[in-house]
C-alpha cells in the first residue's frame, strides 16, 4: 500500500529524467552525425524549405499583427504621460528581445515541429525507421540531424523576418494610424534598440530552434502503437516543444539582457 | 558452426512483457539455400527475422553471421554486417516521401558511387521484374499493398545482397503474380547462389520453391529439413497445417 | 528525399536566406547608425554626483544636437565616473561647462555641453571640470509641495492686510517697481560713477530686500501654478529682461558709481519703492486671514498675482545670471 503510494510519486519524476535525459541523448548523437561524412546537404536543404519557406506566410502574418497590437496598447499606455514617442521603442524592444522569437518559435512549433513528429511518427509506426537501419544506415543522420540543423538555421532567420515586419506593423499602426511624431517614433526607435537586442533574440531564436526540432523528432522517433501513437506523439512535441521554448526563454532571457 | 551455415540462431529468447514470443530458438540457415519458415500468426515469424539483422535485441541467446555474434556488436560493426543483408518487410515499409523509382534507387544511391545513368540501369531492370516498370514515378502512398511489396522486394534485391530476408513477399498477391514473384526469388536465388529467407503462409508456393523448411510454434522451431521431410513430419502443429491446405481444387479431391 | 526538385528548393531556400541577411544587415546598419562609435571620436571624462539616469548610449548634446554619447559609467571613488564619446569634428572649449539634464518632466537624461569661450579645446581623454549640478526630480517635487503649502499660506496673509490703503499701495509700489527699473536702466547708464555714495545710504534697505527675495522665492510653486495666464507670462518676461540688464549693468558699472547719488529725484524714487515694498511685507508679516475679502476683489487679486509673478521672475532670471549672493550684495550696498 504504502510502497504503491512511494511508486506513483516516484515514477512520474523518474520518467521525466529519463525523458529528459533521452532527449539530451538524442541531441548528442544528431550532433555526433551531424559531422560525420557524408553530409546530407539535399535533405538539410528539403528540410530548410519545409521549416523555413513554409513558414513565412504565418510568421510574417503574426510579426505584423504582434507589432500592430504592441503599438496600439502601448500608445494607449504612453499617452497618459504625453509619451507617445516611446510606442516606437516599446514595439521594438518586445518584438526584437521577446516575441519575435518566441512567437515565431511557437508558431514554427505548431507548424513543423508537429509535422516532424508526425512524419518520424508515421516512419517508426510503418517501419520505414528499420528500413533505413537494415540499409546500414543511422536514422538519426538521415532523419533527425537536418531537421535539427535546418530548424537551427531557419529559426533566426524567420525571426529575423518577423522582427522586421512586427516593427514595420507598430510603425503603421503608431505613425499612420494613430498619429504619432514619425521622427520622435523611429529616432526613439533606433536610439534605445541595441544591435544586441537584436542579436541576442536571434541567439535565442536559433536555441528555439535546436530545442523544437530536437523534442519533436525525439517524440516522433520513440513512436509506438500506431496511427493514434502517432497522433499522441504529435501533440506531446507540440505541448512539451513549447513549454520548453518559454522555459529556456526565462533562462536565455536572465543570462542575456 | 558448420561451414555452409550463413546465419546460426543459438537459444534465441525474446520476450515482450509477459509474452514470451521466442522461446529457445535454434536454426542454422543454410548459405546458398532458400530457407522458408512457417508458423501460425502471430507466432513471432517477424520478431525471428527482425533479429536475423539486429532490428530488435533478443532477452538471450546468439546469431552468428560470418563468425560475428551480431548480438554483441556496437552500431557501426553492425552495420558493416547489415550490408550484406536485404530485407523485405511485411508492410514494404516504403519511404512515403519517395516515389517508387527513388525508393528503389535509394540503396544505390547511399552506399555506391555510381553514376544515375548505371542507377538507372539497375532500378529499372529490378522494376521490370516485378512488373512495375510502368510506376516508377508513382508516390509509393499512391501504390495498392501488393504494388508495395513488390517495390519492397525490388528494393530488397538492388544490392545483390548476400543474405535477403523476405517477410510475407506473397502475402499480398494475386495467385498469378504471387507465382512470378516466386519464380523471380526462385531464379535470382539459383543464378546468384544467395542466401534467402523466407517467411509464409502460402505453404504451397513455398514448397515449390523451399530448399529447406523450418516450422515455428509457441516460440521454437518445432520442425525442419527439406520440403518433403517436413511435410511428413508427424508433428501435432504441422499436420495441422498440412490439413489446412488440403483443398479440392488444389490437392486432387480427397478431403474428407 | 527528392532529388529531381532540388535545384528549385536551393533556389527558394536560397532567397529566403538572403532576404533574412538583407534585413539583417539593415536592421543592424539602421540600429548603429547613431554612428558614434562607428564613425569614431575622442574620450572625455567628467565626474558627477549622481549619475543616475545616465546610460551607455545616452546623449551628449550641444544646443540640443547630438554630439557624442556616453560610452562608460563606472565608480571612482563615491563619485561616478562618466566617459564620453564625442565626434572628432566637434571641439569643445576648455572653459565649458557640462550638465545632465532631462527632456521634460518624464524626459529621458541627457547630457548637456555648454560650450565656453575659450580658444584652447579638449584633448582626447580630458576631463570637463565644470559640472552644473541640478536637482534631481525629488528635490523639485518636494521644493513644489513646500511651494504650494506656502502659496495657500501667503493668500491668507494677503486677505488679512489688503484694505484700500494697501491697494493704493501695491499699485504704487508695482508702478514703481516698473520705474524704477526703467529708470535704473536710464541712471545706470547715465551716472554710472555716482553710484557708490547712494550704496552707502541703502545698506539699511537691504535687509528688507532680502526677505522679500525669499518670499518670493517661497512663492516660486504658486507662480508655477498661475502660469496659464499669458499676459501675466509676458510681463514677468519684461521684467525678467529689466531686471537682467539692471544686474548686467551694474555688475560692469560696479566700480564707479557715484554720479548716482547726486541725482535726487532718482534717488527719491527708490526709496519711494522701497519704503512701498517695505510697507507690504509688514503688512504681510502682521497680516491675519481673511480669504474672501482678498479673492472677491478681482482687480485687487490680479494685480497680486502680477507683482508676485513679476518679483519671482525677476529673482529667477537674477539667480539664473549670477549666484544670488553676489547680486544680493550689491544691490544691498546700490540702496
Ligand atoms: N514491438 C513489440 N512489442 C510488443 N509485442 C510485440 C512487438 N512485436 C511483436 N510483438 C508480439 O509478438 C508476437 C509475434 O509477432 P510477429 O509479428 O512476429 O508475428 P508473426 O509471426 O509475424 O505473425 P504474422 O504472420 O501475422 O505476421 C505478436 O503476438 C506480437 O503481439
Ligand atoms: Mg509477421
Amino acid at each position: 500500500m504504502f510502497e504503491n503510494l512511494l511508486q506513483r510519486i516516484i515514477s512520474p519524476v523518474e520518467n521525466i529524467f529519463r525523458e529528459f535525459g533521452s532527449i539530451g541523448l538524442m541531441f548528442y548523437q544528431s550532433i555526433y552525425w551531424m559531422f560525420r561524412r557524408p553530409f546530407k546537404f539535399d535533405y538539410i536543404l528539403k528540410q530548410m524549405e519545409f521549416v523555413g519557406l513554409n513558414s513565412v506566410l504565418v510568421v510574417v502574418i503574426t510579426g505584423v499583427f504582434t507589432g500592430m497590437v504592441l503599438a496600439l496598447q502601448s500608445y494607449h499606455g504612453f499617452r497618459k504621460f504625453g509619451s507617445e514617442g516611446l510606442v516606437g521603442m516599446t514595439v521594438a524592444l518586445s518584438i526584437t528581445r521577446e516575441l519575435g522569437p518566441v512567437l515565431t518559435a511557437l508558431m514554427v512549433t505548431g507548424r513543423a515541429g508537429s509535422a516532424m513528429a508526425a512524419e518520424l511518427g508515421t516512419m517508426r509506426v510503418t517501419e520505414q525507421i528499420d528500413a533505413l537501419m537494415v540499409m546500414a544506415l543511422n536514422p538519426i543522420k538521415y532523419l533527425v540531424a537536418p531537421r535539427i540543423i535546418a530548424s537551427f538555421i531557419m529559426l533566426p532567420l524567420l525571426t529575423i523576418i518577423a522582427d522586421f515586419v512586427g516593427i514595420v506593423g507598430g510603425y503603421i499602426v503608431g505613425v499612420k494610424l494613430l498619429g504619432i511624431n514619425e521622427g520622435a517614433y523611429i529616432n526613439k526607435t533606433i536610439q534605445y534598440l541595441d544591435l544586441d537586442d537584436i542579436y541576442n533574440g536571434l541567439i535565442k531564436a536559433a536555441v528555439f530552434g535546436v530545442i523544437l526540432s530536437v523534442v519533436s523528432c525525439y517524440k516522433g522517433f520513440y513512436t509506438s502503437g500506431g496511427a493514434e501513437g502517432v497522433g499522441r506523439a504529435t501533440t506531446e512535441a507540440v505541448v512539451v516543444s513549447s513549454v520548453s521554448i518559454l522555459i529556456s526563454d526565462y533562462v536565455l532571457t536572465s543570462i542575456m539582457f | 558452426m558448420k561451414e555452409n551455415t550463413a546465419i546460426g540462431i543459438k537459444d534465441l529468447h525474446k520476450q515482450f512483457g509477459d509474452q514470451k514470443v521466442l522461446d529457445g530458438i535454434n536454426l542454422d540457415i543454410e548459405r546458398g539455400k532458400i530457407t522458408v519458415i512457417i508458423g501460425k500468426s502471430g507466432g513471432g515469424k517477424s520478431v525471428l527475422l527482425k533479429h536475423l539483422i539486429g532490428l530488435v535485441k533478443p532477452d538471450k541467446g546468439e546469431i552468428w553471421v560470418d563468425g560475428l555474434d551480431i548480438v554483441k556488436l556496437n552500431e557501426k560493426e553492425l552495420n558493416e554486417t547489415r550490408k550484406k543483408f536485404g530485407m523485405l518487410f511485411q508492410e514494404a515499409a516504403l519511404f512515403d516521401s519517395m516515389n517508387v523509382y527513388d525508393n528503389v534507387a535509394f540503396p544505390l544511391r547511399e552506399h555506391t558511387k555510381l553514376s544515375e545513368k548505371a542507377i538507372e540501369r539497375a532500378v529499372e531492370e529490378k522494376l521490370k521484374r516485378v512488373g512495375l516498370l510502368a510506376f516508377g514515378e508513382k508516390m509509393s502512398s499512391e501504390l495498392s499493398g501488393g504494388m508495395r511489396k513488390r517495390v519492397g522486394l525490388a528494393r530488397a534485391l538492388i544490392m545483390d545482397p548476400d543474405i535477403v530476408l523476405f517477410d510475407e513477399p506473397t502475402s499480398a498477391l494475386d495467385p498469378v503474380i504471387s507465382v512470378t514473384i516466386e519464380d523471380l526469388i526462385r531464379e535470382t536465388q539459383t543464378h546468384f547462389q544467395k542466401t534467402y529467407v523466407v517467411i509464409s503462409h502460402d505453404i504451397l508456393g513455398m514448397f515449390r520453391i523451399a530448399d529447406k523448411v523450418a516450422m515455428l510454434s509457441n516460440g521454437r522451431i518445432v520442425a525442419e529439413g527439406s520440403p518433403n521431410e517436413v511435410r511428413r513430419s508427424n508433428n501435432e502443429m504441422v499436420q495441422e497445417f498440412m490439413r489446412a491446405v488440403k483443398m479440392p481444387a488444389l490437392s486432387g479431391g480427397n478431403y474428407a | 528525399m527528392h532529388r529531381q526538385q532540388n535545384i528549385s528548393t536551393e533556389m527558394k531556400v536560397g532567397i529566403l536566406v538572403v532576404v533574412g541577411i538583407i534585413i539583417l544587415f539593415y536592421m543592424s546598419f539602421r540600429v548603429g547608425k547613431f554612428g558614434v562609435f562607428r564613425e569614431g571620436g575622442y574620450d572625455l571624462v567628467v565626474f558627477f554626483d549622481n549619475a543616475s539616469g545616465l546610460d551607455p548610449k545616452t546623449p551628449v548634446q550641444i544646443a540640443g544636437v547630438e554630439i557624442g554619447k556616453v560610452k562608460s559609467i563606472q565608480l571612482e571613488g563615491y563619485r561616478a565616473k562618466v566617459n564620453l564619446l564625442i565626434k572628432d569634428k566637434i571641439k569643445i572649449p576648455l572653459d565649458s561647462k557640462i550638465a545632465v539634464k532631462a527632456q521634460g518632466v518624464l524626459g529621458d537624461k541627457y547630457i548637456e555641453v555648454k560650450p565656453g569661450g575659450d580658444k584652447k579645446y579638449f584633448d582626447h581623454g580630458g576631463t570637463i571640470k565644470d559640472v552644473i549640478t541640478t536637482p534631481d526630480f525629488d528635490q523639485i517635487f518636494a521644493t513644489v509641495n513646500r511651494a504650494a503649502k506656502n502659496f495657500g499660506d501667503t493668500l491668507d496673509e494677503f486677505s488679512g492686510i489688503i484694505g484700500p490703503k494697501e491697494k493704493e499701495n501695491i499699485k504704487k509700489s508695482l508702478d514703481n517697481i516698473q520705474t524704477v527699473s526703467n529708470d535704473f536702466k536710464e541712471v545706470i547708464r547715465v551716472n554710472k560713477e555716482n553710484i557708490t555714495l547712494v550704496v552707502k545710504n541703502a545698506s539699511v534697505i537691504s535687509g528688507k530686500l532680502g526677505s522679500i527675495v525669499n518670499d518670493v522665492e517661497q512663492g516660486k510653486g504658486t507662480l508655477g501654478l498661475l502660469v496659464k495666464d499669458e499676459t501675466l507670462y509676458n510681463d514677468a518676461k519684461e521684467t525678467v529682461a529689466a531686471l537682467k540688464t539692471i544686474s548686467t549693468d551694474i555688475e560692469q558699472g560696479k566700480g564707479s558709481l557715484g554720479k548716482l547719488a547726486k541725482d535726487d529725484a532718482l534717488y527719491n524714487d527708490a526709496r519711494d519703492t522701497v519704503k512701498n515694498i517695505k510697507d507690504i511685507t509688514a503688512g504681510i508679516q502682521k497680516g491675519e486671514g481673511s480669504f474672501g475679502k482678498f479673492t472677491k476683489d478681482e482687480g485687487m487679486y490680479n494685480e497680486a498675482q502680477k507683482t508676485m509673478k513679476k518679483i519671482q521672475k525677476g529673482a529667477d532670471g537674477l539667480t539664473e545670471m549670477t549666484p544670488i549672493t553676489i547680486l544680493g550684495t550689491i544691490i544691498g550696498t546700490f540702496f
